[in-house]
């Protein structure tokens, strides 16, 4: 379970301050729009948090791009709306922190063959709601998330769109309790970025072969045994060494219920 | 990696299926094809490219490029579908544009419950995918009456995509 709350409550809390300039191939008027300055819960999704921004924009850019699909870019690198923003930044600009974070705002030349689609909010929802089941598969073989209601799964979106902890937490715990007579989830939902953004999937038990509570230590001399020195990031920080896998996966986990990681 | 459940499949079988379709796939002269990599099993994944026509209801035909791609879904243990379709300047057809074409008569949300955009595991670029969850019910009802398990989980794709397979097969 879940218990510690100070840590839920300030991993919930964490925000970035972004600072978005239009790219100069879109103005189209003569006067320079200004940049627009924003603070994000680290937890949220661009799609979910940019549509001021959108607005601001909008009267410099030409008529025709206006009904076009906004992206973003930090050096020239598209970022992926589908994963949450705090996971961005410290892919980014983990070992290099800049805030506030200076992002691109294109209009134009969306580049298909890397970001995914998002005509509306309903698109977000949808990956939103398959990231969560499928981590419940690894976790409770699906079982959570199949004898939820409707209701539920729209409160778990609802409390994470509007930034209620409250509403999210009392559903989200239920995904996050153990199963069965042992402590633990089956596997547990975790993906591990390098940094080109590469992620590689793995099918990982919260227990050594022994029964023992497997950490973070134990998971990378099993993963990585040639690398020695990899250090791990999330939600800004390193992560301990000695932290359990199973603690990590209650308490670091995204609304998306999958711990995303960098390594470092 | 063990698998206690009779509703998945582990990525060997996975890959012990892969390899079986293909021979049948040269044998029919169909043209799937297998890509490996030594290092990595979860990799694996069977592809095939071809041109594909739909008539709209003017009897206006139109080509696509597609490109089919079955790989190993490591969460769920089962096989899984994805694809894209080009139109012949290049561009991507949109997930509305791919349910119009469908064999289907389906409604938008339906279909947008079934195929979704994502970042494809294998490929690392968007992907239509089809969502899996339903997959493990089929893979436990055909596990041992199938004579392959993917050649079972293709025929009951192709009502949705539009998939030219031999009768040879066995479908």
């Amino acid at each position: 379970m879940a218990n510690d709350r100070e840590v839920l409550r300030e991993i919930w809390d964490g925000k970035l301050p972004i600072c978005f300039q239009l790219h100069q191939e879109e103005i189209m008027e003569i006067q320079q729009p200004d940049p627009f300055y924003v603070m994000v819960p680290r937890l949220s999704y661009f799609p979910l948090v940019t549509d001021k921004m959108k607005r601001h924009f909008l009267r410099y850019i030409s008529q025709e791009s206006a009904d076009n699909e906004m992206w973003l870019d930090y050096n020239g690198q598209p970022l992926k709306w589908h994963y949450p923003i705090g996971f961005l930044y410290d892919l980014f600009c983990g070992n290099d922190p800049q805030l506030p974070w200076t992002l691109t705002v294109h209009f134009t030349k969306f580049p298909e063959n890397i970001l995914l689609r998002c005509p509306n909010k309903d698109i977000v929802e949808a990956h939103y709601m398959s990231t969560v089941k499928e981590a419940d598969v690894l976790k409770h073989r699906g079982q959570v998330m199949s004898t939820m209601q409707k209701k539920d799964h729209n409160q778990l979106w609802l409390g994470l769109q509007n930034d209620k902890f409250d509403q999210f937490w009392a559903i989200n715990r239920r995904l996050m309790e153990s199963h069965g007579d042992n402590e633990g989830f089956k596997h547990i939902p975790i993906r591990m970025y390098s940094d080109d953004g590469i992620c590689c999937q793995r099918l990982i038990s919260p227990k050594n072969n022994d029964g023992s509570r497997k950490i973070i230590q134990q998971l990378l001399s099993e993963l990585y045994p040639d690398k020695p020195e990899v250090k791990l990031r999330t939600h800004g920080i390193l992560i301990p060494l000695d932290t359990p896998l199973q603690w990590l996966s209650e308490h670091m986990s995204y609304p998306d219920n999958f711990l995303h990681i960098c390594m470092c | 990696m063990r698998r206690m459940n009779c509703n998945t499949i582990t990525p060997e079988e996975f890959v012990y299926a892969a390899r079986d379709f293909i021979e049948l796939s040269n044998k029919y002269f169909d043209s799937w094809t297998i890509h490996q990599n030594d290092n990595e099993i979860l990799n694996t994944y069977i592809k095939k490219e071809e041109f594909v026509s739909h008539r709209d209801e003017n009897d206006k035909i139109f080509l696509y490029r597609a490109e089919y791609i079955i790989f190993y879904n490591l969460s769920y243990g089962v096989p899984s579908f994805s694809f894209n379709l080009w139109d012949c300047s290049g561009k991507l057809l949109t997930l509305e544009q791919v349910r119009e074409i469908s064999l289907m008569k389906i409604s938008k949300e339906d279909f947008y419950s079934v195929v979704t955009q994502q970042e494809h595991p294998v490929m690392y670029r968007p992907y239509f995918i089809i969502h899996p969850c339903h997959t493990a019910k089929i893979v436990s009802a055909f596990r041992y009456t199938s004579r392959n398990l993917i050649i079972t989980f293709l025929g009951l794709i192709t009502p949705l995509i539009q998939l030219n397979l031999p009768l040879e097969y066995g479908l």
